[in-house]
């Protein structure tokens, strides 16, 4: 079920780096129903003009308080419009949106490697695996601006990599992924982020034959499954049909999609 | 004083409605998008993705880039191919209470009309719309939608082809639309949707390249509206059969303008995107006009701003 609420609630909005915010919003149905790895749809202004909603990946939810969680970065008209909302102000949201990740895990172990706001979806998912299975987290960005902070983190363990060295190892955070590999072997996978970033996750997941879901990003309109906007290419060529990112995914197993 | 419950009913080609609200092709999917935020028996009919013969990929991505109030989009007319269509999607509308439409295209005449032959055996469907705006292979790619005499040609076929009222869609990528609508009218078009995207492009000045895969693509949205309602005058005045318009509906407002300058009907494409609900409020809307300004039959205003007989009153 998805919904759509034309006012729903902004009731906190905070700064955490450089253009990069965290908003809490009321939505009690949206909390309600979801899962890690959804997205909702947003429309922050009346006017025309922007005129499409802006997907955005849910960083956390509070069930109790119907409250979801978003953390973005500023990088349009969109999101300007949104970083400037107020507590009590309203936005429209439709939502939960898409397939989330499969993380009906139990006494399992889990890596998560998220990338810049890659990271927003691997929070949510973070705390729900961290119930009951052993998690390790590797989050990577430019500088630590760009790295979440105490306070909207889940309780997990976690390894961070900036590329300036600003925060935690200087470098890619695929590079610290990999050498937690050579002394690991964890049961499930789970990446968000740039391109260059899921490459090399794929890469060291299949030679390590350890199974992963990615979370794909892609411009879309309507982000239901009508306008075909979001379409991914399919790693098989022989099956019939499409991947949509925001009807299919916007998680997929890693073979499915062709990076 | 106002309307009780004016009577928001209207006949396209046979096709009875029980309001002028309809949704545009390929913004809608087969029906199933936005079954979590309305039901479709509200809506006056249901108009879903274009359909080919065989099935298509569609263009490379990117394939959507969005504009000062308008969207760019170079889809590639993507779709399964008409059997699957029949098989798969189609059944799943038969008890939804609404009329449906299917779009057909195709690169040649023949493609047409196997896919309008194919689908006038399925009880479901009520009507067939026929996009014209696809490239002619045979004439070295030029749209059929773009000449009159090849817009023709194509309806003809078509019209001989199907027992199933036939909307013709217009391009306003053209010079003389009214005389492309008098052509298809001729050669035997039941009725006319127009306008169809206008033909655009955007270039990302960090990449100097074009944002779209396919370079160019259909803008749509508010940014087209004033040239839509324009096109649906011109057109509505030129011909007899009844008139579908759209390009850039997104309030009953909106709505209103296309009826008054002579569409019959309005489809909704991307304001659905913006709006979830966008038909359903474009209904109530309509109907509350009504109620106000004392219209006990919405076909009333149909070209309303230009008949004389419906000013007089005003």
């Amino acid at each position: 079920m998805k919904y759509h609420l034309p006012e729903a609630r902004v009731i906190g909005q905070q700064l955490t780096g450089q253009g990069i915010y965290l908003l809490n919003i009321l939505a009690p149905e949206i909390a309600d129903l979801a899962q890690p790895g959804q997205f909702v749809n947003i429309r922050s202004t009346r006017q025309l003009d922007p005129l499409l909603r802006r997907p955005l990946s849910i960083c956390g939810v509070d069930r109790n308080e119907g409250l979801i969680r978003l953390w973005y970065q500023v990088v349009g008209k969109g999101t300007q419009l949104m970083c400037e909302l107020l507590p009590g102000e309203t936005l429209d949201m439709i939502g939960p949106l898409g397939r989330g990740f499969k993380a009906d895990l139990t006494g399992k172990k889990a890596g998560l490697i998220g990338g810049g706001m890659g990271i927003a979806p691997l929070l949510f998912l973070g705390g729900e695996l961290a119930k009951s299975n052993s998690v390790m987290a590797f989050f990577g960005g430019r500088n630590i601006e760009q790295l979440p902070k105490q306070g909207f983190m889940p309780k997990i363990p976690c390894q961070f990599a900036t590329e300036d060295g600003t925060a935690g190892y200087k470098g890619l955070v695929t590079d610290l992924f990999a050498k937690w590999l050579e002394q690991e072997s964890p049961d499930m996978l789970y990446a968000c982020g740039p391109k260059g970033m899921l490459v090399q996750v794929v890469r060291l997941a299949r030679q390590y034959g350890i199974p992963l879901q990615v979370s794909l990003e892609a411009v879309m309109a309507c982000g239901v499954g009508a306008c075909l906007g979001c379409t991914c290419a399919k790693s098989s060529k022989d099956e019939e049909g499409w991947l949509k990112a925001c009807q299919d995914g916007p998680v997929f197993w890693e073979q499915e999609v062709d990076l | 004083m106002s309307v009780a419950k004016p009577d928001l009913s209207v006949e396209i080609a046979g096709i009875k409605m029980k309001n002028p609200v309809m949704t545009a092709s390929g913004t809608f999917g087969f029906g199933e998008a936005y079954e979590d935020f309305f039901a479709l028996a509200g809506l006056g009919a249901v108009v879903v993705k274009g359909v080919t013969p065989e099935p298509r990929k569609g263009n490379t991505m990117p394939r959507l880039v969005e504009t000062t109030a308008g969207l760019l989009n170079s889809i590639g007319l993507e779709n399964p191919g008409v059997e699957t269509v029949i098989k798969k999607y189609l059944p799943r509308l038969a008890d939804a209470g609404v009329p449906v439409i299917v779009n057909i295209a195709g690169n040649t005449v023949e493609d047409y009309c196997s896919v309008a032959y194919r689908l006038s055996s399925c009880s479901v469907v009520k009507g067939l719309e026929v996009n014209i705006s696809c490239p002619n292979v045979k004439a070295g790619g030029i749209a059929f939608g773009s000449r009159p005499e090849s817009a023709a040609e194509v309806v003809n076929a078509v019209r001989n082809h199907t027992p199933l009222p036939v909307i013709v869609k217009l391009s306003p990528n053209v010079t003389d639309i009214a005389e492309m609508a008098a052509a298809v009218e001729a050669a035997g078009a039941d009725a006319i949707s127009l306008i169809n995207t206008l033909l655009g492009m955007a270039i990302d000045i960090r990449t100097r390249r074009p944002k779209l895969g396919n370079i160019m693509g259909g803008l749509s949205g508010p940014a087209v509206k004033p040239v839509a309602v324009r096109m649906v005058w011109q057109v509505a005045r030129r011909v007899k059969i009844p008139v579908i318009g759209m390009g850039g509906i997104l309030t009953a407002e909106d709505a209103l303008e296309f009826i008054l300058a002579g569409a019959t009907a309005v489809a909704i494409g991307t304001g659905q995107f913006v709006n979830p609900r966008c038909c359903m409020d474009i209904v109530e809307g309509i109907k509350k006009y009504c109620e106000t300004n004392e219209i006990a039959k919405i076909t009333a205003l149909c070209g309303a701003a230009w008949k004389e007989e419906n000013n007089a009153g005003c």
